[in-house]
C-alpha cells in the first residue's frame, strides 16, 4: 500500500521535473572553449589576424609567390622538373590505413563499389576539384593492416596497393575523371538541383593515356583479358594467392565497373535526376541520344 | 466536395500550444474522421485564418521560399526567363514548379555548339593518342639505345687513348730533361775552364758558353757526318760484297 503510494509520488515528481536537454546539460570536462571572436572595443580589433597584407585579409599567396621578385624556386638557372608546376595535376593522397578505418567506422558501404563520390561523402577526404585536384592517389600506408574486400575506383596507386587490393580478393581500377566530372562527383546534390542533364565523361589527356590504358596500372581503358593476366602475373610476383572472383558470393558487385563516359554508378548521360520527386528523366531524342552515346 | 481530413492534424496545433507547458503527454486522440463541408465560404474563410496565421512577416517570396515552394510564380527580373532559372526551379521543385523538364536538355544548337567545341578540345580518338605515346615512347627508346652504343664504342677505345696520351707525356717530359741536363753540363765546363765559380751573368762567363755552345754543335755535327759516312761505306761495302757474290 505504502509503496504504492511512494510510486505515485515519485512518479508526480518526476513529472514536474525538467527534461534532460541540451539546454540543461554540462559540457564534457576537458572540452575545447574556442576563444570569442569580439567586435567590442579591444576583444575585436583585428581578431588576431595582423595588420595590413595578406594576413589582415587571408588571401595568401600561392607556394613560392615573392610578390614580383625573381622567386626563389626560379632563381637557380635550371631546374627543369619546376617548369610548369602551377599547372600540374594534383593527386591528394589517402592512405590504405585512412580507407580501412573509413570502413570499420562504417562510412564507407562496401557492398557496393566505391569511388570518389563514395570518399568524398565520408567526410573526411578533403578534395578541391578548383585547385587542380584531380582525384584520389591511393598510398600504401597501412598496407599489412588493409584487409578487406572492396571493388575500388581511384585516380592513382602504385603496384604495392595494387596488390594490397588484389591480394584481399577485392578489385581496383584507376580512372581518369575530367574537372567537371570531378564536381560533379564531389557534390552530385548541388549539380541534381541545377537541373540539367549529366553530361558525359571527357578522354584523359595525351601525357596519361598510357596510364589509364595499361593493365599493370588497371586503367579503365585496359584490356580486361590483359588486367586478368596481370593480376596473375602480380600476385606470382608478391608471393600470393589469388583469390578466386567466379565463386565469389559478391562477383556481381566485384565485376561493376563504369563505362568511360559514365560519371555516377547506375546512372547515364543524359538523365536528369530530380530529387525533390525522387524520379530520373531519360532523354528519348534521337538526336540527344546519339550525342550522349558519342 | 467533400474532403476526409483526419481531426488530429486540424486540431494539433492548438493541441500542442495547450500542452507545451505540461510535461505529461497529451492523451492519444482517436483517428476518427469526420467530414468537412467545402463550400466558397469555408474556403474563403479558412484562407483568411491562414493569412492571420502568418505571424512570420516574412516577404511573399521568402515565405514561399522557406516552405519549400518556388518564390516567385511571376517573373520579376529578366534573369526569371531565362533557361537556367527556369531548370534550377525544376531542379529544386520538381514537377510543382511548374517548368516544363524538357528544359532539362540542351537543345538542337547548344549540341551543335558542344559538339564543336569538343572536336577542337579533343580532336584525337583514344586510339590515335595511344599510338601517339606509343609512337614517342620507341622513339625515345631509340635514342637511348643509339647514345648507348656510342657510348659503349668509345669507352672500347679508352684505354688506347689514355695510353697514348701518357706516352706524349712521358715523351715531352723527356726531352726537356735532356735538354736541361745538356744545358748544365755546358755550363760545368765553362765553369771548370774558368777554376772558379763565376756568375753566370758575367760577360766573360756568357761568352765561354757561347763558344762552348758552338764547339758542342761541330762536334754534334761532325759525329753526324761520320755516322753518315759510316753508313754510306756500309752500304757500299754492301754492294761490293753482293757484286762480288754475283759475278
Amino acid at each position: 500500500m505504502g509503496s504504492r503510494q511512494i510510486t505515485e509520488k515519485s512518479l508526480v515528481m518526476l513529472r514536474s521535473l525538467p527534461r534532460l536537454s541540451l539546454a540543461n546539460i554540462r559540457d564534457n570536462p576537458g572540452s575545447k572553449h574556442y576563444p570569442k571572436r569580439g567586435r567590442g572595443q579591444h576583444s575585436g580589433d583585428k581578431h588576431g589576424a595582423g595588420n595590413k597584407g595578406s594576413g589582415q585579409r587571408q588571401n595568401y599567396m600561392r607556394l613560392g609567390y615573392e610578390t614580383g621578385n625573381n622567386p626563389f624556386y626560379l632563381r637557380m638557372p635550371h631546374e627543369p622538373y619546376y617548369r610548369g608546376h602551377h599547372h600540374r595535376r594534383e593527386y591528394p593522397p589517402i592512405s590504405l590505413l585512412e580507407i580501412q578505418k573509413l570502413i570499420d567506422t562504417n562510412r564507407i558501404d562496401i557492398t557496393k563499389p566505391i569511388d570518389i563520390a563514395s570518399i568524398v561523402k565520408s567526410g573526411l577526404y578533403r578534395f578541391f576539384p578548383d585547385q587542380k585536384h584531380f582525384g584520389i592517389n591511393l598510398t600504401d600506408e597501412g598496407v599489412d593492416l588493409f584487409a578487406t574486400k572492396i571493388n575500388i575506383e581511384v585516380q592513382w596507386a602504385s603496384e604495392l596497393v595494387i596488390a594490397a587490393i588484389e591480394k584481399n580478393g577485392g578489385v581496383i581500377t584507376t580512372a581518369y575523371y575530367d574537372p567537371h566530372s570531378l564536381f560533379l562527383l564531389k557534390n552530385p546534390k548541388k549539380f541534381f538541383e541545377t537541373g540539367q542533364a549529366i553530361p558525359r565523361r571527357m578522354i584523359p589527356p595525351p601525357d596519361v593515356i598510357e596510364y589509364y590504358t595499361s593493365a599493370e596500372k588497371r586503367g579503365y581503358l585496359a584490356d580486361p583479358e590483359k588486367i586478368s593476366q596481370e593480376r596473375l602475373r602480380l600476385s606470382q610476383k608478391y608471393g600470393y594467392e589469388l583469390p578466386k572472383l567466379e565463386t565469389d558470393q559478391y562477383f556481381n558487385m566485384l565485376c561493376e565497373r563504369k563505362d568511360p563516359r559514365q560519371i555516377f554508378y547506375g546512372l547515364e548521360p543524359g538523365w536528369v535526376v530530380n530529387l525533390k520527386d525522387k524520379c530520373i528523366l531519360k532523354p528519348r531524342d534521337e538526336e540527344l541520344l546519339q550525342f550522349y552515346a558519342s | 466536395m467533400n474532403i476526409c481530413v483526419r481531426t488530429k492534424f486540424i486540431r494539433s496545433s492548438l493541441v500542442s500550444s495547450l500542452h507545451r507547458l505540461s510535461t505529461t503527454v497529451p492523451e492519444i486522440e482517436q483517428n476518427d474522421q469526420v467530414l468537412i463541408d467545402d463550400t466558397e465560404e469555408f474556403q474563403a474563410r479558412e484562407a483568411e485564418v491562414k493569412k492571420k496565421r502568418n505571424k512570420s512577416r516574412l516577404s511573399a517570396a521568402h515565405f514561399n521560399l522557406v516552405n519549400d515552394r518556388r518564390p516567385y510564380e511571376e517573373p520579376h527580373c529578366l534573369a526569371h526567363l531565362t533557361v537556367k532559372y527556369n531548370r534550377k526551379m525544376y531542379g529544386k521543385y520538381g514537377v510543382a514548379s511548374g517548368v516544363n523538364p524538357s528544359l532539362c536538355w540542351p537543345s538542337r544548337k547548344e549540341i551543335e555548339e558542344k559538339k564543336e567545341y569538343e572536336a577542337v578540345a579533343f580532336p584525337y580518338t583514344i586510339r590515335q593518342v595511344m599510338d601517339a605515346a606509343a609512337e614517342k615512347r620507341r622513339e625515345e627508346q631509340l635514342r637511348i639505345e643509339q647514345r648507348d652504343i656510342e657510348v659503349a664504342t668509345k669507352v672500347a677505345k679508352l684505354e688506347q687513348w689514355k695510353k697514348e696520351l701518357n706516352d706524349k707525356v712521358a715523351k715531352k717530359a723527356a726531352e726537356v730533361q735532356a735538354a736541361k741536363q745538356k744545358k748544365e753540363r755546358l755550363v760545368e765546363e765553362v765553369r771548370r775552364h774558368f777554376g772558379f765559380t763565376l756568375d753566370p751573368r758575367d760577360e766573360r762567363f756568357i761568352e765561354m758558353l757561347a763558344k762552348r755552345e758552338k764547339e758542342q754543335k761541330k762536334l754534334e755535327k761532325q759525329a753526324k757526318m761520320e755516322a753518315k759516312e759510316k753508313m754510306m761505306i756500309a752500304k757500299l761495302q754492301q754492294k761490293n760484297v753482293e757484286l762480288s757474290e754475283k759475278s
